[in-house]
């Protein structure tokens, strides 16, 4: 009787051991489900009721920007914190866009329109930059500031290569745009090259209080 | 009493084998909420997937690829020295040797936004001549094509795919 109550006690034991180890299984299975979530902030294509065509959609949009800190071209660091309480435009573009080149005119006619009431540009390069090579490093840098020169760039120029795909939903397409209101909240994201008029149009979104 | 010993054994025993095939039967990621994420395949390598080519002596093969319609690359050969042109290449120890690349020339295209502006690209079916020089045997190739696509308004990252080509040199 005694032994029976022993090995029975011994048997619940074990089973409840089992029961614990598969739900500290699961547990952890969805918080690295969660995590892998989190860090695959991806762009999404949807369709547009309004023009019945699909279009991409971010999911940062309503969301605080990623915050960051790149080197410009001369090495030294910019933070995104350091814009709170300005407007901004985050660019994304390269060297090698041919759609990046044909809207950073209207992007710096625009920066300059509207500099005057707290609105700033940061264009953000995505070229790559071979970090483990001095000599091409340096190569690949003076080819970044040589385009910046040739658009006649007036704003910080930031060196980013693959640093804020992730942050940033992947950032599949170029070029890509974040405009980003005073309290650091992103109020559009702008896929592609579309027209002035958008762009704009979503400066004085982030611009409005 | 005896029958509601046994009956509390069994939901004893049973309860947490429930509860543990329950939390092994989640799959958490599958039921985490969906994000759609755009995929793309903006060239495809198409032929030939087998060839068998005279070994140590140099041999023309045609290598067919698609560009996904809407898309185009850059040609060999594009107009601006900032653009990334399309390359092909053979890792060193594939067990063939690369001679030369015959790239056919780009067709004139201008982006809606800037008509001025005329590009050199690929569009849809295109093929490459590559003179290719086997060493004896069987060689399972993994070729490389790099290129950058872009659509009308839109440019994505330059990209390498993988042309996997069965060599056998006789």
């Amino acid at each position: 009787m005694k032994r029976n109550t022993l090995v029975l006690g011994a048997v619940l034991l074990i089973l409840a051991t089992f029961a614990w180890a598969g739900w500290a299984n699961f547990e952890y299975r969805k918080q690295a489900a969660e995590k892998l979530a989190a860090a695959n902030v991806s762009g999404e294509l949807v369709m547009d009721n309004s023009s019945g065509m699909p279009k991409m959609v971010s999911p940062l949009n309503g969301k605080p920007a990623p915050v960051f800190t790149l080197e410009d071209l001369s090495g030294k660091k910019v933070s995104l914190t350091s814009y709170k309480g300005k407007a901004v435009l985050i660019n994304f573009w390269a060297t090698w866009c041919a759609p990046c080149r044909i809207e950073t005119p209207w992007i710096i006619e625009l920066r300059n329109q509207y500099a005057g009431q707290g609105f700033e540009v940061l264009g953000v390069s995505t070229d790559d930059l071979d970090s483990d090579n001095v000599k091409t490093l340096s190569s690949e840098k003076k080819e970044i500031a040589a385009f910046v020169a040739k658009m006649h760039m007036p704003y910080p120029i930031l060196l980013a290569g693959d640093q804020l795909d992730h942050p940033y939903g992947g950032l599949d397409v170029l070029p890509e745009s974040f405009f980003v209101d005073r309290t650091g909240k992103v109020v559009a994201v702008q896929f592609g090259l579309t027209s002035k008029d958008d762009i704009e149009g979503n400066i004085r979104k982030a611009l409005a209080d | 009493m005896r029958g509601m010993r046994f009956r509390f054994c069994l939901a004893a025993i049973a309860l947490p084998c429930a509860v543990a095939i329950a939390a092994q039967g989640q799959d958490p990621i599958s039921n985490a909420p969906a994000h759609s994420i755009v995929k793309r395949a903006d060239v495809e390598y198409l032929y030939p997937e087998q060839v068998t080519l005279p070994a140590g002596k140099a041999s023309k093969l045609a290598l067919h690829f698609r560009v996904k319609q809407g898309l185009h690359i850059n040609s060999h050969t594009p107009r601006e020295n900032f653009l990334i042109p399309t390359t092909f290449s053979v890792p060193e120890d594939s067990g063939v040797r690369l001679e030369s690349v015959d790239f056919p020339p780009g067709a004139d295209f201008a982006l809606p936004f800037d008509p001025s502006e005329m590009l050199s690209v690929y569009t849809g079916e295109f093929a490459i001549d590559a003179r290719i020089v086997p060493a004896a045997g069987d060689h399972l190739v993994q070729a490389k094509l790099h290129y950058q696509a872009c659509t009308n308004n839109t440019c994505f990252p330059p990209k390498t795919i993988t042309v996997p080509i069965d060599m056998v040199g006789k």
